[in-house]
């Protein structure tokens, strides 16, 4: 392993790679200079991409060179703070693995031959290809795959080329089941600006989101406020995680049955009349048939079904009632698990519901909206358009799959089967669907089913080294975007400008796509410049880009309608009923279960563990792996978690080099992590590791085991999401 | 009255998110595989479950005592006035000796610069009002940090909170009397 590469070394290699740009070779301050002495200093304002939640970025720069970010006070997602991910962009932006030059391949598919060229004759070989394509099977088959500030850019070229096979897989990957839960349930998505009142909670519990590691800056300091004023915290995972140390109550379930949890906890609250009498009548339908439906969840069933003891189950319940309505159950975060997920999310609202924790301080409060929506940098004339359907079966085959969002799982089953019909293009936008679909083989089968395949990424990630054009994307320290707006408890607006000139032959989304689209001929499209955009949203809000500019963001002030509740209004809910919907007719009608019925999940077999994975709260995706300040904070090892006593049955201890193994699959290196703070029939990695491009240097060095390419590809039958999490493996000694 | 600086851990509140170890390394350009600041894990028992987990930052303790200053041969490791101890990095001949000194490991050797590296305290940033790195990146307020001699200042008062509530404060192997200015407060 070759990691030791000194910060001045690579410092160095990011200034010769970048010989155009003239970078000083010293950067920093140093402790003795004084601080008069510092020329050049500029601060430039920007959202942080590390990850997707947006915190509010100040980039500081002297002489054209960022050397550090800071968090910006006003911003509502950070308020002054960054994580380690944040404060490591510096990294990133400085990375000599990053992409420098447009590529286009030259050898086979994956075998990592390219041939730097223009970005003229770049775009120009996209867009000719593209119409290749198209003129062969229609413009339906041409797919895209997006994540990310810029990907409007991208959708905006797939209105123009008439295709609607745009899938975003925030949706089938992560959040879907989730969104679809709660849409039913309340008849309104739980949105991605996470909406539990955690500042003002007297109770707070967490299943399936590991809240303070999962790290969006600014829930994790709303749940860390409510916990230093005293807020009880119930966190369940078969794995002690840092949430885990912070609560009252850690309950280790076993591995797939929070439904049964949730059931039972269901069946005690109603049956120890725990639950918001008033509310219920008010505001929710289907009581009778719930009490009904959940009365054989007893207790000692649920904690003979989870492991956890009837006395916890009964406590947390009392706890949760104690503190309705200033207290609120966290319908989780990506729940991509079992495949039972949408009715786990039902289970977690309807528990929700029963204690009426809506619209309260403490519970959930009512996002507020912008008063302004953000602009489009590219007006359609008019839209293609087709005629023909999604090939991904959202909003067909699965009927409430959102057709904004796409089911990515269902796209590229369509691409494997040419069913519906074939779809032989891809655009992938800072997206890499080898660490995040099942399996390298299939996702090397899904490459070789496309005639053509264009990344935008700002690492040779796998799906760009599977590609047949990679386009460099600027990084979001060095490109403009257009001004976003968001929603929350006081929505905000906010800005992006460059920090620094572009290190490499780099452009933003929105410039690629319109090359793009021009060499495809779409003159009816009118691209306006980003600073005519922002220009218009600003005026709309009434303020000044100097203000702007200055704070970074713009919080819109709000005075009433966070608590509605509280605040003496009745509720809307926009069911069917226009209630809060503990039994679903919607779903009855689809002929699934209108109350949460729990089957037992996929059983390991004797000798292997349900493999679990998520995230460590210094690495987001498979997007900062290759980032040596965020490696070198876990010592450049890639830990398996597995329980002590099962590891010594299979001889295996602390500190071992271990592989998984599936079949004949087998991973990279693990270290072996032994410790009782995980559920025995279960092991646990991060995710993002066992990388096949060797572009990403650091990333592929470090080995260890890629979740995606052991986990099932289970959908769940009601939003069709994918469940990651019915597969198994066995450790070995390596 | 001279200011003297220290910093407070409210060590209930550190989640382990380690973004004041990446901004303290960006701030410093500190070598590829070190920190200036770490966090480490400690168990105590509880009647919950078998075991649970502290999260402890630590970093130089900035000590008034400190074995640093008095094994450094050439005067480069020193406390300045207003507390902090410092390496003049144009004094520091690389001989190491301070090194093992340090009873809480805080610092290491910067292959590079050839001298002995660790925590200032952010002296740059304080020097222009700023806080420290670490301070100002915390997203769980852990870190509190400023002039105890100012009964105004944040850390004065938490601290005055922090003995009329009868919280857990202590410092690090006080046994060695080097008297550290980084205070440990469990609630």
């Amino acid at each position: 392993m070759n990691i030791g590469v000194s910060r001045r070394a690579f410092l160095k290699t990011a200034a010769l790679s970048a010989a155009a740009v003239s970078l000083p070779l010293s950067i920093k301050a140093t402790e003795k200079e004084p601080a008069k002495k510092m020329y050049g200093r500029k601060s430039s304002q920007t959202w942080c991409e590390m990850c997707f939640w947006g915190c509010g970025v100040t980039a500081h720069s002297k002489n054209g060179k960022v050397y550090k970010l800071e968090g910006q006070k006003l911003c509502p997602n950070n308020y002054g703070s960054l994580c380690a991910k944040g404060n490591a962009g510096v990294y990133q932006l400085y990375d000599p693995d990053r992409l420098k030059k447009p590529l286009i391949r030259v050898g086979k598919r994956g075998e990592g031959k390219f041939k730097e060229v223009s970005w003229e004759e770049a775009t120009k070989y996209v867009a000719d290809n593209l119409k290749k394509v198209i003129d062969s099977y229609k413009p339906r088959a041409v797919s895209l795959i997006a994540h990310g500030s810029g990907e409007h850019a991208f959708i905006k070229l797939m209105e123009l080329i008439g295709s609607k096979n745009v899938a975003i897989p925030a949706y089938s990957q992560c959040m879907g089941s989730r969104e679809i839960g709660w849409w039913l349930t309340y008849g309104a998505g739980f949105t991605g600006h996470e909406y539990g009142d955690g500042e003002n909670a007297k109770c707070m519990m967490f299943l399936g989101r590991n809240v303070l590691e999962s790290l969006q800056v600014g829930e994790a300091k709303k749940v860390i406020n409510g916990l230093t004023k005293g807020s009880k915290l119930i966190y369940v995972d078969p794995r002690y995680s840092k949430t885990a140390a912070k609560a009252d109550y850690y309950l280790q379930i076993r591995p797939g049955t929070d439904l049964a949890l949730l059931l039972g906890m269901i069946n005690f609250v109603i049956q120890n009349k725990l639950y918001n009498e008033k509310f219920v009548d008010e505001y929710c339908s289907g009581f009778e048939e719930l009490k009904e439906a959940v009365k054989g969840y007893s207790l000692e069933w649920t904690a003979n079904e989870t492991d956890i003891s009837p006395k916890d189950i009964a406590d947390i319940c009392y706890e949760l009632a104690k503190a309705a309505p200033s207290c609120f159950i966290h319908p989780g975060r990506r729940l991509t698990r079992y495949g039972n997920d949408t009715q786990t999310v039902r289970a977690i609202g309807i528990l929700n519901g029963l204690f009426g924790n809506w619209g309260y301080p403490g519970g959930f409060y009512a996002i507020q909206n912008p008063p302004i929506k953000t602009g489009e940098v590219c007006e359609v004339e008019h839209e293609e358009g087709c005629s023909c359907g999604r090939a991904d079966g959202a909003g067909t085959d699965y009927k409430l799959a959102p057709s904004n969002l796409g089911r990515e799982n269902g796209l590229f089953d369509a691409i494997l089967s040419d069913k519906p019909y074939p779809v032989r293009a891809m655009i992938a936008y800072g997206t890499n669907f080898f660490q995040h679909y099942p399996n390298y083989e299939t996702s090397k089968k899904i490459v070789d089913k496309l005639d053509f395949i264009v990344t935008c990424d700002i690492y040779m990630t796998e799906t760009a080294l599977y590609s047949d054009v990679v386009l460099p994307e600027s990084t979001y320290l060095e490109r403009q975007d257009p001004i976003v707006t968001q929603g929350d408890k006081y929505p905000f607006m906010q800005y992006r400008e460059p920090a620094t000139e572009p290190l490499f032959d780099t452009k933003g989304a929105w410039e690629i796509s319109k090359m793009i689209s021009e060499h495809m001929g779409f003159h009816e499209a009118k691209w306006k410049s980003i600073d005519e955009v922002n220009e218009e949203i600003i005026k709309k809000a009434g303020i000044t880009l100097e203000q702007l500019k200055k704070d970074g963001c713009y919080v819109f002030p709000v005075t009433e309608g966070i608590y509605p509740q509280a605040e003496g209004k009745d509720l809307e809910f926009k069911t069917a009923s226009g209630r809060v919907e503990l039994y679903s007719g919607f779903l009855d009608k689809l002929g699934f279960d209108p109350i949460p019925k729990y089957e037992r999940p996929k059983q390991a077999p004797i000798g292997q563990f349900r493999l679990l994975f998520g995230r460590m709260s210094y690495h987001t995706h498979a997007r900062t792996q290759n980032n040596r300040w965020l490696l070198a904070l876990h010592d450049y090892k890639v830990k398996v978690w597995i329980n002590t006593k099962k590891a010594y049955e299979l001889g295996i201890n602390d500190g071992d080099n271990v592989v998984l193994r599936q079949g004949n699959k087998k991973s990279g290196i693990l270290t072996a992590y032994l410790t009782d703070r995980i559920h025995p029939e279960a092991v646990f990695i991060p995710h993002g590791f066992g990388r096949l491009s060797e572009f990403m240097k650091s990333a592929y060095e470090m080995q260890g085991a890629s979740d995606a390419d052991f986990a099932s590809n289970d959908v769940d039958p009601i939003s069709g999401a994918s469940a990651f999490q019915n597969a198994f493996v066995r450790v070995e000694k390596a | 009255m001279k200011k003297k600086y220290v910093m407070l851990y409210l060590i209930d509140r550190c989640i382990d998110c380690k973004a004041c170890m990446v901004a303290c390394k960006a701030q410093w350009e500190v070598p590829a595989d070190h920190f200036r600041t770490h966090i480490d894990e400690r168990e105590a028992p509880t009647r919950i479950s078998n075991s649970r987990t502290y999260f402890l930052p630590s970093q130089c303790n900035h000590c008034d005592d400190a074995p640093c200053v008095h094994v450094c041969p050439t005067k480069a490791s020193h406390k300045r006035e207003d507390g902090i101890v410092l390496i003049d990095r144009s004094r520091c001949v690389g001989c190491k000796y301070c090194i093992p000194s340090c009873p809480y490991n805080a610092r290491f050797f910067n292959e590079e610069a050839g001298v002995a590296e660790k925590c200032t305290f952010c002296l740059p940033r304080i020097a222009e009002g700023l806080k420290p790195a670490c301070v100002t990146t915390c997203l769980s307020r852990t870190r509190i940090f400023g002039d105890i001699n100012d009964p105004e200042s944040e850390v004065s008062i938490v601290l005055k909170e922090a003995i009329k509530n009868k919280n857990k404060i202590w410092k690090l192997r006080e046994d060695l009397g080097t008297e550290p200015n980084i205070y440990y407060i469990q609630s």
